[in-house]
């Protein structure tokens, strides 16, 4: 069942070393130096932190599959097996995780140990020792591949403010991927580290979406895919909300298109709850981090700093949005004339195609 | 995020500070401990490397792999594992003579020590110190650790002695360790060490 090993040395030799061993949290940190929790005192080095995850303290109860999707919240994970072999306390069993990269093992880490899991208290570690040879250094030029990246991406972005920290100041030795600050940056990071949005492992529950894959897909596109149920829109990178507002105020102008756009089935029936959710939080950050960092999607050319117009509403309802729409494209009617009519006739135009 | 938004720019600066100055001040070799697991660990992340600099805790470090504690001693080292990467860093422990403070741990009995040791020493290799990094002792006593029973040690050394070293240095290496020329370096010291730390 499992993909056990493909029979590499490094999968049969369990054994029992110090890093694995809980160290005892410390009591003794002023108040300056606490973190949120608790942590014993402890460096890491590279040399410490694996792909390989060793996961004990699993309750017997046959929940492999449970550990294993578990598991995979945080990355794409490889392989994975049961040690038999490992000493376990009574009625616990212990596993070896093997992630496709180190910051899912990671992160995984981070959120998994001492999380209870069917009863039981998970106690996740690092278990670089059984990496081959060449997996050691990849790992190495990895870390100093990515060294050199954040140093350019700092020096680019040296007058921005940088995203905080996450680590606390108590012995947690995980390194934050920053956040990258502008288009470039993160361009340059989703190459081999895929940041999803932020912080988001700190929920007490782990509810991340699966993390993209290697290929990095831009989040914008990802977003738009996903809010639009399928119907690929050609204008990718365009920023979302608007692309559907658009959408709908150009159905209202153009029966043709109205007819069209009618023609498809309500997009909101089959969105399951929690990708609505993540679709909104993601929309939220989306428009705070244009704000913020003053690029909008938008080809206008902006000096200065730019006032935070009124971000355009997305009511999470369909027939809400289209009433909203409605009174919007009424408006917009009255006022003025539209100037990017031709645009957004352009794109519904080519939307149609994928319904034949 | 509120306790994040604390940890930016400046105000990073300003705890990193307080950090060391703590190390600096304190009487209790407990807080001692503690803080230089702090900035061993702050070290891993690249953004705080300038502030960590500015400080110079690389310094700090290197003072640290002359202690008696091996804890100190590890944990120091650990930081200059995290820290060398940079690459003003490493020129910094470079100037300060670190390449034979850090050869020195490769001595330690402790495996954690003996790793960072390995891993500074390939971060602080570069074309003018290569010869000093990868002298004859430190081949010997790669070469020793590649056959370790540890996989870890035996992964590390080996890709030392592959990406690090040239052919002809390795196999010099091999000769002298069947001959009679061996030098002790990474050997562990006994128990209770008398004489002083190796190469220190």
């Amino acid at each position: 069942m499992a993909t056990s090993g493909s029979g590499g040395s490094c999968w049969s030799t369990p054994e029992v070393h110090k890093h694995h061993e809980q160290k005892i949290v410390c009591h003794t940190r002023p108040k300056y130096r606490e973190g949120r929790r608790l942590r014993a005192v402890k460096v890491y080095t590279i040399n410490l932190e694996s792909r390989f995850l060793l996961v004990q303290g699993v309750p017997a109860l046959g929940a492999m599959k449970e550990l294993v999707e578990l598991m995979a919240l945080y990355g794409p994970v490889e392989e994975y097996r049961v040690l038999d072999e490992y000493p376990a306390e009574q009625f616990t069993e212990v596993y070896l995780f093997k992630f496709r990269t180190l910051r899912s093992a990671r992160m995984a880490k981070r959120n998994l140990d001492e999380r209870s899991f069917f009863g039981g208290l998970l106690h996740v570690c690092y278990a670089p020792e059984y990496e081959t040879v060449e997996d050691t250094r990849q790992k190495l030029q990895d870390r100093r591949r990515y060294v050199a990246r954040a140093k350019q991406n700092k020096v680019k972005a040296l007058d921005e403010p940088e995203e905080k920290i996450e680590r606390n100041a108590a012995e947690d030795s995980t390194c934050e991927i920053p956040k990258p600050e502008n288009e470039r940056g993160s361009w340059d990071f989703r190459e081999r580290e895929t940041w999803n949005e932020k912080g988001s492992w700190d929920l007490s529950y782990p509810l991340l979406p699966l993390p993209p894959q290697e290929g990095f897909p831009s989040v914008f596109e990802q977003t738009v895919y996903e809010d639009s149920m399928g119907s690929t829109y050609s204008a990718g990178t365009s920023d979302q909300p608007i692309a559907s507002v658009g959408q709908k105020c150009s159905s209202d102008r153009s029966t043709v298109v109205y007819i069209k756009v009618k023609d498809r089935p309500p997009p909101a029936k089959l969105i399951p709850r929690t990708a609505h959710l993540q679709n909104r939080k993601r929309k939220m950050e989306e428009a705070s981090k244009a704000f913020l960092l003053g690029t909008t999607e938008k080809n206008d050319t902006l000096i200065g700093p730019k006032l935070p117009e009124l971000p355009k509403v997305d009511m999470e309802d369909d027939s809400l949005n289209i009433t909203v729409n409605l009174i919007r494209s009424t408006m917009a009617k009255v006022s003025t004339i539209p100037e990017n009519k031709a645009t957004e006739k352009s794109s519904t135009a080519t939307k149609p195609r994928r319904r034949i | 995020m509120s306790r994040r938004g604390r940890f930016s720019g400046p105000d990073r600066f300003e705890y990193l500070q307080a950090l060391v100055t703590e190390f600096q001040d304190t009487d209790s070799a407990e807080a001692k401990q503690q803080v230089l697991a702090n900035l061993a660990n702050f070290s891993y992340d690249p953004r705080n490397s300038d502030a960590l600099r500015r400080l110079q805790v690389t310094e700090l470090f290197l003072d640290m792999l002359t202690e008696e504690s091996e804890d100190l001693v590890e944990f120091g080292l650990g930081g200059l594992c995290n820290l060398s990467v940079d690459h003003e860093c490493r020129d910094e422990i470079l100037q300060s003579g670190g390449v034979a403070l850090v050869t020195g741990c490769l001595s330690s009995r402790r495996e954690e020590t003996v790793l960072s040791a390995i891993g500074t020493l390939m971060n602080l290799t570069t074309a003018s110190s290569r010869a000093q990094t990868t002298d004859r002792a430190v081949l010997q006593c790669m070469l020793r650790f590649s056959l370790s029973k540890s996989t870890r040690l035996r992964n590390l050394a080996t890709v030392f002695l592959q990406d690090y070293c040239s052919q002809e240095q390795v196999e010099q290496a091999q000769h002298e360790l069947q001959g009679h020329t061996q030098t002790a370096l990474g050997i562990p010291l006994p128990e209770d060490p008398v004489g002083g730390r190796g190469g220190t």
